[in-house]
């Protein structure tokens, strides 16, 4: 695809891109960085990668079709749910030893 | 109401029960125990009785069904968890569930000073809900999963006082000789699913309508009804699985009467009856059901002649009963099979309640010995139980009577059957009438040999009685419903025999069945009442008469009396030619096959995995992210593999 | 021209989007990465809402820009978090590996879509565009009639969440105990 063709039409794959973009860089941080609240922020990040696919193909499917942003919904009730949970991980392990490592999180163990 | 519903009530009615007195196990309160239990089973009897009424009235379907969900699914195999009442599975239902239901109400009173109550009652609505399964289940795979759960509940109601170590044992007997039957169970599903690829009932009458009566000894239709027989003579104690039932007395007085008198026990019969059609094809696995059924019946009369338990003998008497019902499967009359195990449940049910009833006032006393006069103290007990007694033994015209006198005319008139099978159930009955006077006797008739000072034995509460009278009402009127054809003739109003007219069409008969001169029948039916009376009379002269004579007697015939005092030392026998052999030759095989070869197998294999593991251990640090590394590289490696990397950068690269 | 002015749009908000989400990953010090990952959030409901889906995007600005980022917000300032000394994880073999998967993922997945971009994707929307209040009653018919049971599922999950998430923090007797 020639590339001023793909500036002057915006289309699905455009939003795909975007979004595996997205979710590459929430990868990243999930794998490299330290701080456990970090971590779950680029989970959230690549939740919300996933968000932008699901309403782009719910867009351009040929029969205006909505259930791509039926699934939006429950994805952000997964990644609120998420949140709550690591959040409150996150502060049991800071009680404990006044930092957010992840790696504190090998005493979970056993 | 919609016929799914009240199916599903039936069925679950007993879970519920189950569930709520399981989570509450704990608890010593009897009473709500007992009436959620009561209260279950009545609702299953209640839903039973209305679709019962479906099949009456003109017009009405010959049976009524409701699948829930498909159950497996497997190529050829496809089995549904549907249940279905018929004629032959109403009757049974409404007895399971109405017998069940007074035991039941009648548990209530007995286990009041039980130390675990609701864990008691569980149980029962456990084996109320298998014991549904096993006689609702429109396949045998169904049946199979009744048939195990029936097995497993008896287990724990025989050992339910499993502190004792004999009472466990028992318990554990039971379910070790259960298995053994089991397997030819299943060898018999799987023969007929090979046979025919199903396991649906109708489906197997279907199928088989077409075959031809097979001859030999190797059809495949002998062959599978000799190995559900196998699983028969397990379930309902014939020879040689018969030695689990009298130890099973260990239990609970109202189990016995339940579980090993009046449901579980008969559940072969009525696997057979289930399966007529298919056994009417097989006259040579069918002649094997009716030697093992009069052998049995013999057999344990005898036993039953010289035991002092009072369960013990009511437990050998129902082997011997059950004996009867399988001689009348043997010679093809399924529907007197049937009807013996009708009038079978109400009668013996009765008398192991008046046992219970007579335990209980005895405090936890069974030696018959230790009895006697029990008539002035406990009238109601004694009333009921002079019912049973009567209706056992076969007087007219009570239940026992009818259904013995057809059993034993089929036995001489059917064309599987002969005069020696009549023989054998003239013997049996002759036994059995003089086994039941004897118990009468010792227990309620003769002097008192208790301490009359410090035994005060008394009529227990209402829960006790209520159940007792409606089993004698039903014991005496219940033969009412197969009044055989010539003394219908006689009576006003010419009754005809419902329960043959309800089972017609139902049942399969052999060839050339139910021919025979009337006068042969009026002439076979005085013979065994009349033996029947006389030997009850004679045990009437040994133990209340002149109690001496019976020592007298015995002593006259050391051997004899010895022989059957030890049940011909079948235990003994069982223990010496197989358990021990099978014992030694397992010590044997663990001492060398398995230490040797097996063993050091799988140390081999166990040190190869366990090298691997010590070294992939080291992957798994604890580390979330290297965990997620792991994940990554994964996804990684399957999306080049699924878009063919290598492939496409040899194009780009290549070409 | 309409057409140029949409496309100008998205690129806009795809290049913040990206920007941003880099940001999220990049920066040391924890409250700037919530900072950029609200930035993100907020962009992501821009693009959300370009593509028609206002409904969607409005609960994307409400539960992640408001709810669930001043969750994150509060749990740091609790913690009171400095900059970071070490942000990334130690290990170079491993964050080489890491970096690497990682990159033939987005590699292969961002090629594949371009590569196939012509054959399969459609490049203009379905013509069904319908109204704002429009495509909010169609997503309600769809949630409460089709998706009934997850939806009511999902009710359960958020409830027993909030209960763990109760449990969990009350392990050590709350925050204030420090003993």
């Amino acid at each position: 695809m020639p590339i001023a063709d793909s500036l002057a039409n915006v289309g699905l794959s455009h939003y795909l891109v975007l979004s595996a973009i997205l979710f590459t860089f929430g990868l990243l941080g999930v794998l490299l960085r330290r701080n456990v609240i970090v971590i779950l922020m680029s989970i959230e990040l690549m939740l919300n990668a996933v968000n932008i696919s699901f309403v782009a193909f719910s867009r351009y499917s040929p029969n205006g079709n909505m259930d791509g942003q039926a699934m939006v919904f429950f994805v952000m009730t997964i990644a609120a749910a998420e949140a709550a949970v690591g959040l409150a991980l996150a502060t049991t392990i800071f009680k404990k030893f006044r930092e957010v490592n992840i790696r504190y999180f090998e005493h979970l163990k056993g | 109401m919609n016929e799914k519903i009240l199916f599903a009530v039936l069925l679950l009615a007993p879970v519920v029960g189950f569930l709520f007195n399981g989570f509450r196990w704990k608890s010593k309160n009897y009473m709500i125990a007992g009436s959620v239990a009561t209260g279950a089973a009545g609702i299953s009897f209640l839903s039973a009785l209305l679709l019962v009424s479906k099949l009456f009235g003109e017009g009405a379907p010959k049976s009524v069904s409701a699948g829930f969900f498909d159950w497996i699914l497997v190529g050829g195999l496809q089995v549904g968890a549907s249940f279905v009442i018929d004629h032959i599975s109403a009757l049974m239902v409404l007895v399971v569930t109405g017998v069940g239901t007074l035991i039941h109400l009648f548990s209530v009173g007995y286990m009041s000073h039980d130390e675990r109550p609701s864990k008691y009652f569980a149980y029962l609505n456990l084996f109320l809900f298998n014991m549904l399964l096993l006689i609702l289940g429109d396949n045998l795979l169904l049946m199979f999963v009744g048939w195990e759960g029936v097995g497993l509940s008896s287990y724990l109601l025989i050992g339910f006082w499993f502190s004792d170590k004999e009472k466990a044992a028992a318990g554990m007997k039971a379910f070790v000789t259960n298995r053994i039957g089991d397997a030819g169970f299943l060898l018999g599903i799987f023969t007929l699913f090979f046979l025919l690829g199903t396991v649906n009932f109708s489906e197997i009458i279907a199928k088989v309508a077409g075959m031809s009566v097979e001859t030999g000894w190797t059809g495949p239709l002998t062959l599978a009804g000799l190995f559900l027989f196998v699983g028969a003579a397990g379930k309902s104690a014939q020879i040689p699985l018969y030695v689990w039932l009298p130890d099973a007395m260990a239990g609970p007085t109202p189990v016995s009467a339940l579980i090993h008198a009046a449901t579980m026990v008969t559940a072969g019969v009525y696997m057979i009856v289930r399966l007529s059609p298919m056994f009417v094809l097989a006259p040579n696995a069918l002649l094997i059901v009716a030697i093992v059924g009069a052998a049995t019946a013999v057999m344990a009369a005898t036993i039953g002649l010289a035991q002092f338990d009072i369960k013990k003998v009511l437990a050998y008497s129902t082997v011997s009963q059950l004996g009867f019902m399988f001689l009348a499967c043997g010679v093809g009359a399924f529907g007197a099979a049937m009807f013996h195990l009708i009038t079978h449940a109400f009668f013996k049910a009765l008398m192991f309640l008046g046992s219970g009833s007579v335990i209980h006032a005895m405090h936890e006393e069974q030696d018959i010995r230790k009895m006697g006069g029990l008539k002035k103290y406990l009238p109601i007990t004694h009333a009921t139980f002079f019912v049973g007694w009567i209706a056992i033994i076969g007087i007219p015209p009570f239940a026992g009577f009818f259904s013995k006198d057809e059993i034993l005319w089929f036995a001489f008139s059917s064309p599987l059957g002969g005069f020696p099978l009549w023989f054998a159930g003239v013997v049996g009955a002759a036994c059995t009438a003089f086994y039941m006077t004897r118990l009468m006797a010792l227990t309620f008739w003769a002097k008192p040999r208790f301490d009359e000072k410090h035994t005060h034995p008394h009529e227990a509460g209402p829960s006790m009685a209520i159940p007792l009278i409606i089993l004698a009402v039903l014991s005496a009127v219940g033969g009412f419903m197969g009044i055989p054809h010539v003394i219908g003739e006689i009576l006003p109003g010419h009754p005809g025999n419902w329960l043959e007219h309800w089972l017609e069409g139902s049942i399969a008969k052999p060839e050339g069945f139910g021919h025979g001169s009337k006068v042969m029948e009026w002439a076979l039916m005085g013979i065994s009442v009349s033996v029947a009376s006389l030997s009850a009379l004679t045990a009437y002269n040994f133990y209340v008469v002149d109690p001496e004579r019976p020592a007298k007697f015995v002593a006259s015939l050391p051997k004899l009396h010895n022989l059957i005092y030890n049940k011909y030392f079948v235990d003994e026998i069982y223990f010496a030619k197989i358990i021990n052999p099978i014992v030694g030759g397992s010590r044997a095989l663990w001492a060398f096959v398995d230490v040797n070869f097996i063993d050091r197998g799988t140390f081999i294999v166990g040190d190869f995995v366990k090298g691997i593991g010590s070294t992939a251990r080291t992957l798994q640090n604890g580390n979330l992210q290297q965990y997620a590394m792991y994940i990554a590289i994964a996804v990684a490696a399957i999306f080049l593999y699924l878009l063919e990397a290598p492939k496409r950068l040899l194009e780009i690269f290549g070409g | 021209m309409p057409v140029l002015s949409e496309n100008l749009l998205f690129f806009i908000l795809a290049g913040l989007t990206i920007f941003s989400g880099l940001m999220v990953i990049l920066q040391t010090n924890p409250i700037f990465c919530a900072l950029a990952l609200a930035m993100t959030m907020i962009s992501i409901a821009g693009i959300i809402a370009s593509l028609g889906a206002w409904f969607v995007a409005g609960v994307q600005l409400i539960v992640y820009a408001g709810a669930v980022m001043v969750l994150f917000v509060m749990v740091l300032m609790l913690f009171d978090l400095k900059d970071e000394v070490r942000a990334f994880s130690r290990g170079l073999v491993s964050g080489f590996v890491k970096i690497a998967s990682v990159g033939i993922i987005g590699g292969v997945v961002t090629a594949a879509i371009w590569m196939s971009a012509e054959t399969v994707f459609p490049t203009t929307p379905s013509g069904l565009q319908v109204s704002a209040t429009q495509s909010t009653k169609q997503l309600a018919d769809l949630l409460f009639k089709k998706y009934i049971f997850s939806f009511e599922a999902m009710g359960a999950l958020l409830l027993i969440i909030a209960i763990g998430a109760v449990a969990l923090s009350r392990i050590q007797g709350g925050t204030h105990a420090d003993r």
